[in-house]
């Protein structure tokens, strides 16, 4: 509250204080000059005016002159309207004035009988020109030979006598005492030969050029069945005997081995041999993609579309499949009949599409030529 | 020394040439194309005079037929090389590949003395060169050549798909006249594909919801002649009808035979609540197998007779609910979004076809007995009431236009979703059932 008292107290006192001395805050006016001025009446003014004038403003503008033209050009004749059709003029036609009659030419002059003899002229050879075989390459510019090493060598200045803090006898190298080589490693120059033997050339190695596939492990064989034995061997005697089964089977398992590489061996040419490399996945995918482009599932069952069928062919050398070889070797997930369905429509699709051969290579037949191929209608069931 | 024998086999294993086969080339196919199956109808032959027309026009039935499913389509004839000139001549298998047929159909019609008419046909698998199945014949009189003709069909639908077909079988449904706000309904009989329509009822009274016996010989149906809905038995051949049993004040509708064809289930509003009952149709003694506060209706057998599906809103929508044929506890199927109703049983038995709500859209989807695998087949403003085909495969329901003159009418979708396509019929029609095959 007080704090309003104190507010308004000041505003007052300072209130009063300027009405006392607020004169002293203001500034006299500053004195301004008076002139005397003459007060003309208007004719004076017009009078005074008359002798100025103010441009008139003209809108009619004269246009230059043309040039004169060099020569004089006739107006250009109006064409008429390509889209008005102009009537025909009539044609005046004047009456055919009648051809001149030719007038008979000037005989020719008579030509001047040549003089022929019956002897031919004896005409004179064409000079001949030697030919001369140029070469096509022009001869190297032989330097001229210039001696850049004097012919003769100049003796060489005896060697100045080194200074020394001491005198020493110059030693002389004997050449009659044995001489004592330093140990160094033995070393040859590089090999040279007289002509280059390029890879073509070479002969051929006798390095296999592709490894061969690691055959299969062969399946253990089953046991062989035991004759019962009456009476089991004292436990002392089977220890003894322990070692000897083991080497056997060892040598047997060589054995084995030996005797089915050599086998695989001779067998090979009977039975159509394995030419080449293994078929890559590349050709594998190449014949996938070439059946399941035929394999038309759309016509199936719904049971059919649950059936998974293997299907074996045989394939001619030709690629091409043999239709009296398709068989169904198995199938899985559904009924014989829906199997059946599924299996024509996979046969369908070998048969269609390997009509003209399969893209298969031709080198690798043996490998190619059984094929069991699993139909899966797995990804194309409705769902 | 062991160990020189082995490094020495070694060598000589790696050595050797390994060139012997090890076994066949394998490979594994599970990518395929879904594309229909090119075939060849040559035009069946006319074994006499008499039997002209009806061979061509029995073998134009055959591929319509086939084209209509969606699985097939036919080569023109004008691309064919050959000719079949005579039904037991050998077939030119070549002919038939350089023009990518992979089915050809050989057929031929003869017209007795009697007027009795004989068509037989034979299948090939042309790429394979061989028949397919064995040669079949059918005898029968000639007003009813289509339906040998759809028999023909039947049988090469059977063997080259492994599924039963579906071309000789019928369909009821409600025909549909008038506007909107005034439309006159009755029930009318055809064959599946639209021919030989026949009205089973005049249009004085509403008709709901015709639905076939197993054997496809009575039509259950429900009609508001008396002024409310009331359940009747139509004889197919007959057509003479009979009313259910019901007690008066109530009101019965959405009728479906069982499997025996001796029971019938329906729904039953009594009191404002509406259950779902059981009733034997000799004796037309019922019994309640439902009984809550909620609206239970739409019920269908399983195709062994085992089971029920409905729809019920007990759960604050309508929703799919599964129970035993006689009642008991229920257990709902459907958990998708939107409302679902008028659920049918497979042929198959592995799937129930649906109506969905959903967005202001109606659908026809499909889904397994456990409500997985659910899949929406079609879409609309309004789809409603599937029917499944004899086999399984196809399904047919109500598709109705939006506005004024909207109308009803007839589609068809296989399975799959594919082949959606407008049945023709006469005037506007709706609720259809898919009769069995005929026998």
């Amino acid at each position: 509250m007080r704090i309003g008292y104190y507010i308004s107290g000041a505003g007052h006192i300072g209130l009063i204080l300027w009405m006392f001395f607020g004169e002293m805050f203001n500034t006299p006016p500053q004195s301004f000059e008076v002139t005397e001025v003459s007060v003309i009446s208007g004719a004076e003014f017009d009078a005074m005016m008359a002798g100025v004038q103010t441009p008139e403003v003209t809108t009619d503008v004269a246009m230059p002159a043309p040039a004169l033209p060099a020569e004089v050009v006739p107006p250009a004749e109006s064409r008429p309207d390509p889209t008005q059709p102009t009537p025909p003029e009539p044609q005046v036609t004047e009456a055919p004035q009648s051809d001149p009659v030719p007038q008979q030419p000037d005989p020719l002059p008579q030509r001047a009988e040549a003089e022929v003899s019956d002897e031919a002229p004896v005409i004179a050879p064409p000079p001949q020109e030697e030919v001369v075989l140029s070469p096509n390459i022009s001869d190297r510019p032989v330097p001229r030979p210039s001696e850049r090493v004097a012919p003769e060598p100049v003796a060489a200045p005896e060697p100045d006598t080194q200074v020394s803090d001491s005198v020493t006898e110059e030693v002389v190298p004997d050449e009659e005492a044995e001489v004592v080589r330093e140990e160094t490693e033995g070393g040859a120059p590089e090999e040279a030969t007289t002509r280059i033997v390029t890879e073509a050339m070479e002969e051929p190695s006798a390095a296999p050029t592709t490894s061969i596939r690691p055959r299969t492990r062969p399946a253990r064989p089953e046991p062989a069945p035991v004759a019962e034995t009456p009476q089991e061997p004292a436990p002392q005697q089977q220890a003894q005997e322990q070692p000897a089964p083991q080497s056997d089977s060892t040598a047997d398992a060589v054995a084995d081995a030996l005797r089915q590489a050599l086998e695989g061996g001779a067998a090979s040419p009977a039975a159509g041999g394995q030419s080449g490399p293994p078929m890559t996945s590349g050709e594998r995918d190449a014949l996938r993609v070439a059946v399941q482009q035929c394999w038309n599932v759309g016509s199936l069952s719904s049971e059919a579309l649950r059936t998974t069928v293997v299907v074996a062919v045989s394939m001619s050398e030709d690629a091409r499949p043999m239709g009296d070889t398709l068989r169904m070797l198995s199938y899985d997930g559904g009924s014989a009949e829906a199997a059946r369905q599924a299996f024509e429509s996979a046969r369908r699709a070998i048969i269609r599409c390997g009509a003209n051969g399969f893209n298969l290579p031709r080198d690798k037949y043996a490998q190619w030529r059984d094929i069991e191929m699993t139909f899966n209608p797995e990804n194309m069931r409705i769902r | 020394m062991t160990r020189l024998l082995t490094l020495l086999a070694a060598l000589l294993v790696f050595a050797l040439p390994a060139t012997a086969q090890n076994g066949p080339l394998r490979i594994e196919i599970t990518e395929g194309v879904i594309e229909p199956l090119p075939f060849a109808n040559p035009a069946f032959v006319a074994e006499n005079a008499a039997a002209t027309e009806l061979a061509q026009n029995i073998a134009r039935v055959v591929s319509d037929d086939l084209i209509g499913t969606g699985l097939f389509r036919e080569i023109p004839p004008s691309a064919f090389i050959s000719q079949i000139t005579s039904f037991n001549s050998p077939v030119q298998f070549a002919d038939w590949r350089a023009i990518n047929a992979q089915a050809l159909i050989s057929g031929a019609v003869s017209v007795g003395s009697d007027g009795s008419v004989a068509v037989k046909f034979r299948l090939y698998d042309v790429f394979a060169g061989q028949e397919l199945g064995e040669g079949l014949q059918f005898n029968g009189t000639q007003a009813g050549w289509r339906r040998m003709a759809h028999k023909v069909a039947d049988a090469v639908y059977s063997r080259i798909t492994g599924e039963g077909g579906y071309f000789d079988s019928r369909v009821v449904y409600v025909a549909e006249t008038g506007p909107k706000d005034d439309r006159r309904k009755r029930l009318a009989i055809m064959d599946y594909d639209g021919a030989n329509v026949q009205y089973l009822t005049d249009s004085n009274s509403i008709v709901l919801a015709p639905r076939f016996s197993p054997t496809g010989d009575r039509i259950l149906y429900t009609s508001y002649e008396s002024g409310f809905p009331r359940i009747y038995v139509m004889d197919v051949a007959s057509v003479g009808r009979r009313a259910l049993p019901t007690q008066d004040g109530t009101m019965s509708f959405a009728p479906r035979f069982a499997p025996d064809g001796n029971t019938v289930v329906y729904s039953l509003t009594t009191g404002g609540n509406t259950d779902i009952y059981r009733m034997d149709v000799s004796s037309g003694n019922a019994s309640r197998l439902t009984s809550t506060p909620s609206i239970e209706t739409a019920p269908s057998f399983s195709p062994d007779g085992s089971r029920i599906v409905f729809e019920s809103d007990r759960s604050g929508t309508q929703q799919l609910y599964i129970m035993g044929a006689n009642g008991g506890e229920p257990q709902r199927i459907s958990f998708g979004q939107g409302r679902y109703g008028t659920p049918v049983w497979s042929p198959r038995g592995d799937l129930i076809a649906f109506t969905k709500q959903s967005k202001g859209r109606f659908h026809i989807g499909v889904m397994r007995t456990d409500g997985s695998e659910e899949r929406l087949l079609t879409a609309s403003f309004l789809d409603e009431g599937p029917t499944w085909s004899p086999n399984g495969r196809v399904i047919m329901f109500t598709r109705e236009t939006q506005g004024e003159a909207g109308a009803a009418s007839l589609y068809s979708v296989d399975i799959s979703g594919r082949n959606l396509k407008q049945i023709r019929t006469e005037g506007g029609a709706s609720d259809p059932a898919w009769s069995p095959l005929q026998r």
